[in-house]
């Protein structure tokens, strides 16, 4: 009588370097033979007591601490904080502060996309498509900079408004700078959905239906990508977005095309609302004064990062600093999909499954141990082997 | 659903059977509901959720400080423009909640969160590991309280 063998189980950690940018976190991922049948997330790598600092720091100075939680939404962490204690002190910015914040956040948004694409097709083994995507992302970094001075943390933003405004010259170059990318994201459309190559790796890959995508809350090009009508620009217009108003990009599909096929339909829009904001800029002052000390109250504050929703919570208690401060960023909602989606999936999809929900990327070692309960040999794979496993799989299927 | 469509049916919501809830009005966009009673949180929530109005935007601690011996918890959902406050008081030794997982699969983040943070115990946990704190982080000490002081971490060997 056959006795029924247990089938050989192997975990594979990945981290803690591993690809999540601002949080490096550790995944352990069960596999059986090729397929992923459980997932663990371990956080915190990069923690860095950032809401505790915050409670210590005066309002100014949280500004600059809060800009820095991340690398490439910069912008959007401290236009949500100002908006938030703007609101706490009854002092609104003026109209024209409110379109630059919204001009900025746009060309992050569009830096962000570029970047992921890029990302994306390097995970894929997409080398050629990584390097245009990125050589064309300097043209909006520049552009942040002659906007700025500065090519990372903008700094565009101060309490009751913002520091930089726009001249001619500054416009002519945005206007120039967006049509170059423009023509190229149209290129990049065509490229992401008619590339047979890279299909194979994106077409029915991480598909996630309207309701998971509902249950297990997530958020932004993520959640679009899957049908669900979440956006706060649209939902919940804040800064100069009621002026401005955009149109929701959406998919039905649900899967890793889709979520490409959204991000790349988001420049589209991002370049029409800049288009716009050039066109019709509100004459005002910059800046309005602001007080230094903050009424009492709390404030819920919720914007659109390129990620998706990024929420603040502010309580302050009259004094100059906040008595609690809490950001939720939107990596943290879609990793719960993340976790879910690998179920089920091929090893060699893991990378562009978590590549699919644009984490924060920081890209150090990473290794992947594969140990064999058998015999207790165990291989390492530095995150550079899994993906070349990955392209290699795929290439293996191709003959 | 507009913002106000959206409060009125949750204020209806928060208020059916005879659950202990007291709603107010903050501001045009939002409604506050402060949960009396431990045991209506869950039931509470699922409410929510069966009139899609369950998008949980984060959980927030706010530590009254030592002197008190309070903690609120605030969870926010945030669906459409509204947003929808769940105001609940736990004691700041040995406080307990129950754990939403079973409800919103997304607030098992927040709720290590509270428990590593904060410590407060949170009872039905798919995964009650730490999450965002070391391995060799000493047990029962919360950074995020206020009372937290880096002297309470032994120096490294």
């Amino acid at each position: 009588m056959a006795t029924k063998r247990e089938p050989e189980r192997f975990t594979i950690s990945i981290g803690p370097q591993h690809p999540a940018l601002k949080e490096p976190g550790s995944f352990q991922f069960t596999v059986d033979g090729e397929i992923v049948t459980k997932a663990y997330v371990r956080l915190g790598y990069a923690h860095r007591g950032i809401e505790k600092a915050a409670e210590q720091r005066n309002w100014i100075q949280d500004l600059y601490l809060l800009e820095r939680v991340c690398g490439i939404c910069s912008h959007i962490h401290a236009t949500a904080y100002c908006l938030a204690v703007e609101q706490l002190a009854h002092v609104e910015a003026p109209a024209r502060a409110q379109a630059i914040r919204v001009l900025v956040a746009e060309l992050e948004r569009i830096h962000s996309h570029f970047l992921w694409i890029g990302v994306s097709a390097h995970e894929a083994g997409f080398e050629t498509l990584f390097m245009y995507s990125w050589r064309d992302r300097e043209t909006v970094m520049d552009l942040l900079e002659g906007l700025t001075g500065n090519r990372v943390n903008y700094s565009a933003n101060i309490l009751g408004g913002v520091k930089c405004d726009i001249n001619n010259e500054q416009t002519t170059a945005i206007l120039d700078g967006i049509s170059f990318l423009e023509e190229r994201a149209r290129h990049y459309f065509d490229v992401l959905t008619n590339d047979a190559m890279f299909l194979q790796r994106t077409r029915g890959i991480a598909t996630m239906s309207r309701t998971q995508a509902e249950v297990m809350g997530a958020i932004g090009p993520t959640a679009r990508a899957s049908n669900v009508a979440r956006d706060v620009r649209v939902e919940s217009p804040y800064a100069a977005y009621k002026q401005y108003p955009v149109k929701m990009a959406l998919d039905t599909r649900g899967d890793l095309e889709a979520r490409f096929v959204v991000r790349v339909n988001e420049l589209f829009e991002s370049f029409r609302i800049i288009r716009e904001i050039l066109a019709t800029l509100p004459e005002t002052e910059l800046a309005a004064r602001f007080p230094r000390r903050v009424p009492a109250g709390e404030v819920v504050m919720r914007v659109e990062a390129p990620r998706g929703e990024l929420y603040y919570f502010i309580k302050s208690n009259g004094s100059d600093k906040p008595e609690r401060l809490k950001v939720r960023t939107p990596t943290i909602c879609n990793m719960t999909s993340v976790i879910k989606l690998a179920v089920g999936h091929q090893l060699a999809d893991v990378p562009m499954i978590l590549a699919g929900i644009d984490p924060c990327f920081s890209c150090n070692d990473r290794t992947v141990q594969l140990k064999d309960a058998g015999n207790q040999a165990s291989t390492m794979l530095m995150w550079e082997e899994l993906r070349l496993h990955g392209i290699q799989y795929y290439q293996g299927l191709n003959k | 659903m507009n913002s106000e469509e959206i409060l009125t049916l949750a204020s209806g919501i928060v208020q059916s059977w005879d659950w202990a809830t007291e709603i107010s009005r903050p501001n045009p966009k939002q409604l506050d509901v402060k949960v009396n009673v431990l045991q209506e949180l869950v039931p509470i929530v699922v409410g929510l959720r069966v009139k899609r109005l369950g998008y949980l935007s984060a959980i927030v601690c706010l530590d009254g400080g030592p002197e008190t011996n309070d903690m609120e918890v605030l969870y926010h959902f945030c669906p459409g423009d509204a947003i929808i406050a769940l105001r609940v008081h736990v004691p700041r030794d040995g406080g307990t909640l129950p754990s939403l997982c079973e409800v919103v699969p997304g607030a098992e983040v927040f709720e290590r969160e509270l428990r590593e943070m904060f410590g407060i115990e949170i009872t039905g946990l798919h995964t009650p590991d730490r999450l965002y704190l070391p391995d060799d982080w000493p047990a029962g000490v919360y950074p995020m309280r206020k009372d937290f002081d880096p002297k309470m971490l032994s120096p490294r060997p």
